[in-house]
C-alpha cells in the first residue's frame, strides 16, 4: 500500500513541478526601458512617455495578471507576510486578455503615472521617483521577478537600458543581489516590442553548433526526457497493477464468501489465474508466429465455425437473373 | 515529307524516356527492382517495399522537366500526393493506424518493460552525434538520426521538417532498414548476450483487464504530451487509434483505422517516398553517408536494447529477470523486431515463446521513438 501511495507522489510531484517550472511568471524580464523619451516609441494616445519592455524568455504562454511593477520595492518583505499589505504605489496588472504573453514575446507598460489611461499605463512615472530602478513583483507580493537598477545617467538622455542578450539574466548572481558584467547596458538600438539583440541574430541551428558542437548536450538531455516521459508511463502501470490487483483479490474475497465450497477449492491450492499460465502463452505465441509468418494476400480457403455472412441478395444472385431452361 | 517525320520522330524521341536516361536513372530503377524483388520474394516488409520500389521506377522514368508528371514539379498529380509527406500529414494518420491495430496488453502486464523502449532510442541521439563529426547540420543530423527510431513515419514526419531534401534517402533508408531487422539483429543479439542468458525464462504475464486498456491511452497522451507536446502529431493519433480499438465502442472507427485508412496511407507514402528518390536528388555520396549512419543507428539501438536489459537484470531476481534477447525489440519495427525476438530465443529453447515478452519493449518503441522525434523538433525545429 504504501509503495502505491509512493508511486502515486511522485507521479503527481513530476506533474506539478513540471507544470510549475513549465508556465511561470519567473521566465518574465524587465527586458528594456527607456526614461527620457523625446520622440521615441508613443503610447496610444501618441504620446511619448518612459517606458518598460517585458520579456517572456519562457516557451509557453505566462500570464502576467496580479504581478506589480513599482519603482519603489519598501515594504515587500511585508508584503509577503501571512496578512500583508501590499503598498498602494504598487501598479498592479490588471486582468486583461492581453496579459497572456505568448512564448518569446514582449510588452510594453508606460511609466507614465496615468492608471486611467488603461491596462499598460502605470501609475508611477521614473521622473518623480527618488530610486534608479524598476521592479517586477510576483502576484503574490513576495518573489522579486526582476529589478533593473538603471544608471542616473539613463534621466539625460534619449537611450534604451536593459538586457544585451534578450532577459539572459546570471541567476547567480541576481539571488546575491548583483549582476553579471556586461549582462545590463545602454543599447545601440530602441528596440520596443521586439529583441535586444540586433547585431546578426544567431540562428537556432548555429546556437546549438556553437554550445554544443558534438551534440552530446543534446543527446544527454534527450535521453533524459525520453526516459522521464517513459518512466512516468511506468509509474502509472504500477498504478494500474496495483489497483487491478486488489481489485481482484477484493472480488476473489466476496465470491469466496459466497460459495465457501469454492473457498476450500481454493484452499486446496487452487492457481491464481491472474496470470497466463505457460501452455496458453505457447498457444498465443505459436498461432502468432504462424499468422505473421504466413500472411499473404488472398487465402485459399477460410475455414471457420462462424456463420457465414451472405453478401448477395437474390436480386443480384447471377443464376437468378439467368433464363432458365423450359421444363418439359 | 520525310523532312517532317524525321523531325518528328527526333522530337518524340527526345521526349521519351530513352532521349533522358542517364546511368542515375538507370541505377535507381535497378534499386527500385531490387526492393521489389526483396518484398516479394523474400517478403521483408512487402506492404512498404513494394509501394516503395515501384515508386522509386516510377520517380526515375526520364522525362522532359515542364511536362508537370514529376513528384516535384508543381501541378503534378504526384505533387498533390506528395504534399501529404511534405506537409507531414501521412505519418500521423498511419500512427492512427498503428494505434488502432496496436495492443498494449503487453506493457501494461510487464511495465518495466517500458523502460527497454527508451533506452533503445540511444540509437537516434548516436547517430546524431557521429553525423554532426561527419560535418552534417544540426539538423540535418537530426534527421538522420531518427532512423534509428526504426520507425518509417517519424522518420518521414522528423525528415520533412528538418531536411526536406534529404527525405528521400532518410525514407527509404529507414524502410530498408526495418525490412532487414531479421538480418541486421541477431547477430548483434547473439554477439551481445551469453549462452545463459539467452535462456532465461519470463514469468508469463498477468492477463489485462478492459479498464486498463481503456485508460492507457488516456493517460499515456496525457503523461507523454505534456512532455513533449512537439511530439503531439504522433502521440496523439497513436493513442487516438489506441482508444478507438479499446474503447469497444467504436469498433467501426477502429476497423477502418486500422484497415482501409492506414492502407490507404501506406500506399500514398510508400509510393511517393519512391518518387522523391529521383536520381539528380537521389545519387550523392550524401545519401551514401545516410545509408551508412542509418545502419550504424540501426546498430546502435538494437545494442543498446539488449545491454540495458544485461544491466536491468543486475538488479532483478528470480523470474522477475528479463531475457536480453528481447532488448532488440526496443526498437520500434513493430512487429518484426519481436518476432526476431521470438525466433532467437527459439533457437536456444524451443520452448521458451519471448513474443508476448518481446511486443512490450516493442510498442514502447513507437512511443520512444516519437518522444525523441518530438524532442528533436524542440531543439531544431
Amino acid at each position: 500500500m504504501k509503495s502505491i501511495y509512493r508511486y502515486f507522489l511522485i507521479l503527481a510531484a513530476l506533474f506539478v513541478t513540471t507544470a510549475t517550472f513549465g508556465q511561470s511568471v519567473h521566465d518574465l524580464r524587465l527586458n528594456e526601458m527607456m526614461i527620457k523619451n523625446v520622440d521615441n516609441y508613443a503610447d496610444e494616445y501618441g504620446r511619448h512617455v518612459p517606458w518598460v519592455e517585458i520579456f517572456n524568455t519562457a516557451y509557453n504562454t505566462v500570464n502576467i495578471t496580479g504581478c506589480y511593477l513599482t519603482d519603489d520595492t519598501t515594504g515587500l518583505a511585508a508584503a509577503g507576510k501571512k496578512g500583508g499589505v501590499i503598498p498602494s504605489k504598487w501598479y498592479k496588472i490588471p486582468t486583461d486578455q492581453k496579459m497572456y504573453m505568448p512564448q518569446r514575446s514582449f510588452l510594453i507598460f508606460f511609466l507614465d503615472n496615468s492608471p486611467l489611461y488603461g491596462p499598460f499605463h502605470t501609475n508611477f512615472t521614473p521622473a518623480e521617483s527618488r530610486t534608479r530602478y524598476i521592479a517586477l513583483i510576483n502576484a503574490n507580493g513576495k518573489d522579486l521577478l526582476d529589478i533593473v537598477e538603471y544608471p542616473v545617467s539613463l534621466r539625460d538622455t534619449s537611450l534604451t537600458f536593459g538586457y544585451v542578450m534578450d532577459g539572459q539574466r546570471d541567476a547567480t548572481a541576481f539571488k546575491k543581489g548583483t549582476r553579471a558584467a556586461g549582462e545590463l547596458a545602454f543599447l545601440k538600438e530602441f528596440t520596443p516590442n521586439s529583441s535586444n539583440e540586433t547585431e546578426a541574430k544567431i540562428s537556432k541551428q548555429d546556437k546549438l553548433k556553437r554550445d554544443d558542437p558534438y551534440g552530446i548536450g543534446m543527446a544527454l538531455i534527450s535521453m533524459a526526457v525520453v526516459f522521464t516521459a517513459l518512466i512516468m508511463i511506468y509509474i502509472m502501470l504500477k498504478i494500474f497493477n496495483y489497483v487491478t490487483r486488489r481489485a481482484t483479490q477484493k472480488s476473489k474475497a466476496q465470491e469466496q464468501a459466497a460459495t465457501p465450497a469454492k473457498a476450500m477449492a481454493s484452499k486446496a491450492g487452487e492457481e491464481d489465474d491472474d496470470t497466463v499460465d505457460g501452455p496458453t502463452c505457447a498457444a498465443i505465441g505459436t498461432a502468432l508466429h504462424l499468422h505473421f509468418g504466413s500472411m499473404h494476400d488472398e487465402e485459399s480457403e477460410v475455414i471457420t465455425i462462424n456463420m457465414p455472412s451472405k453478401h448477395y441478395s437474390p436480386w443480384a444472385q447471377k443464376e437468378l437473373t439467368m433464363k432458365r431452361n423450359p421444363r418439359r | 515529307m520525310l523532312e517532317f517525320f524525321k523531325e518528328g520522330l527526333l522530337q518524340f524521341l527526345s521526349y521519351s524516356g530513352f532521349g533522358n536516361c542517364t546511368w542515375g536513372h538507370i541505377i535507381m530503377i535497378c534499386i527500385g527492382l531490387v526492393f521489389i524483388a526483396l518484398g516479394i520474394i523474400k517478403e521483408y516488409e512487402p506492404l512498404l517495399l513494394v509501394p516503395i520500389g515501384f515508386g522509386i521506377i516510377i520517380g526515375n522514368i526520364p522525362f522532359t522537366d515542364g511536362l508537370q508528371v514529376g513528384v516535384y514539379e508543381n501541378g503534378a498529380v504526384l505533387n498533390y500526393l506528395y504534399f501529404g509527406v511534405v506537409k507531414g500529414f501521412y505519418p500521423p494518420l498511419i500512427f492512427l493506424g498503428i494505434g488502432a491495430m496496436t495492443d498494449f496488453s503487453a506493457l501494461i502486464s510487464n511495465p518495466k518493460l517500458i523502460l527497454i523502449g527508451a533506452a533503445a532510442q540511444f540509437g537516434i541521439f548516436a547517430a546524431y552525434i557521429t553525423a554532426l563529426l561527419l560535418g552534417f547540420t544540426p539538423m540535418e543530423a537530426g534527421a538522420i538520426g531518427i532512423i534509428g527510431g526504426a520507425d518509417g513515419p517519424t522518420a518521414i514526419f522528423i525528415s520533412s521538417k528538418l531536411a526536406p531534401s534529404m527525405m528521400g534517402a532518410i525514407a527509404v533508408s529507414a524502410y530498408s532498414y526495418m525490412a532487414l531487422v531479421p538480418v541486421i539483429q541477431p547477430p548483434i543479439m547473439r554477439a551481445l548476450t551469453t549462452p545463459q542468458e539467452r535462456l532465461i525464462r519470463m514469468r508469463p504475464p498477468r492477463a489485462v483487464s478492459h479498464r486498463e486498456k481503456v485508460l492507457f491511452p488516456m493517460m499515456c497522451i496525457l503523461l507523454t504530451a505534456f512532455l513533449v507536446p512537439t511530439g503531439l502529431p504522433l502521440l496523439g493519433m497513436l493513442f487516438f487509434g489506441n482508444l478507438l480499438k479499446e474503447s469497444g465502442v467504436t469498433k467501426r472507427l477502429a476497423n477502418t483505422a486500422s484497415g482501409p485508412l492506414v492502407d490507404i496511407v501506406t500506399i500514398l507514402i510508400g509510393l511517393t517516398v519512391g518518387c522523391s528518390t529521383q536520381a539528380t536528388n537521389f545519387l550523392r555520396p550524401a545519401s551514401v553517408l545516410i545509408f551508412i549512419l542509418g545502419a550504424f543507428s540501426f546498430v546502435i539501438a538494437t545494442a543498446s536494447g539488449v545491454l540495458f536489459v544485461k544491466f536491468f537484470n543486475l538488479f532483478l531476481k528470480g523470474d522477475n529477470k528479463i531475457n536480453p534477447l528481447i532488448g532488440n525489440a526496443g526498437v520500434s519495427a513493430v512487429p518484426d523486431a519481436a518476432r526476431v525476438s521470438l525466433v532467437e530465443g527459439q533457437k536456444y529453447d524451443r520452448t521458451n515463446f519471448l513474443l508476448m515478452h518481446a511486443m512490450g519493449p516493442n510498442v514502447a518503441g513507437v512511443i520512444g521513438s516519437a518522444v525523441a522525434a518530438g524532442i528533436l523538433l524542440s531543439f531544431l525545429y
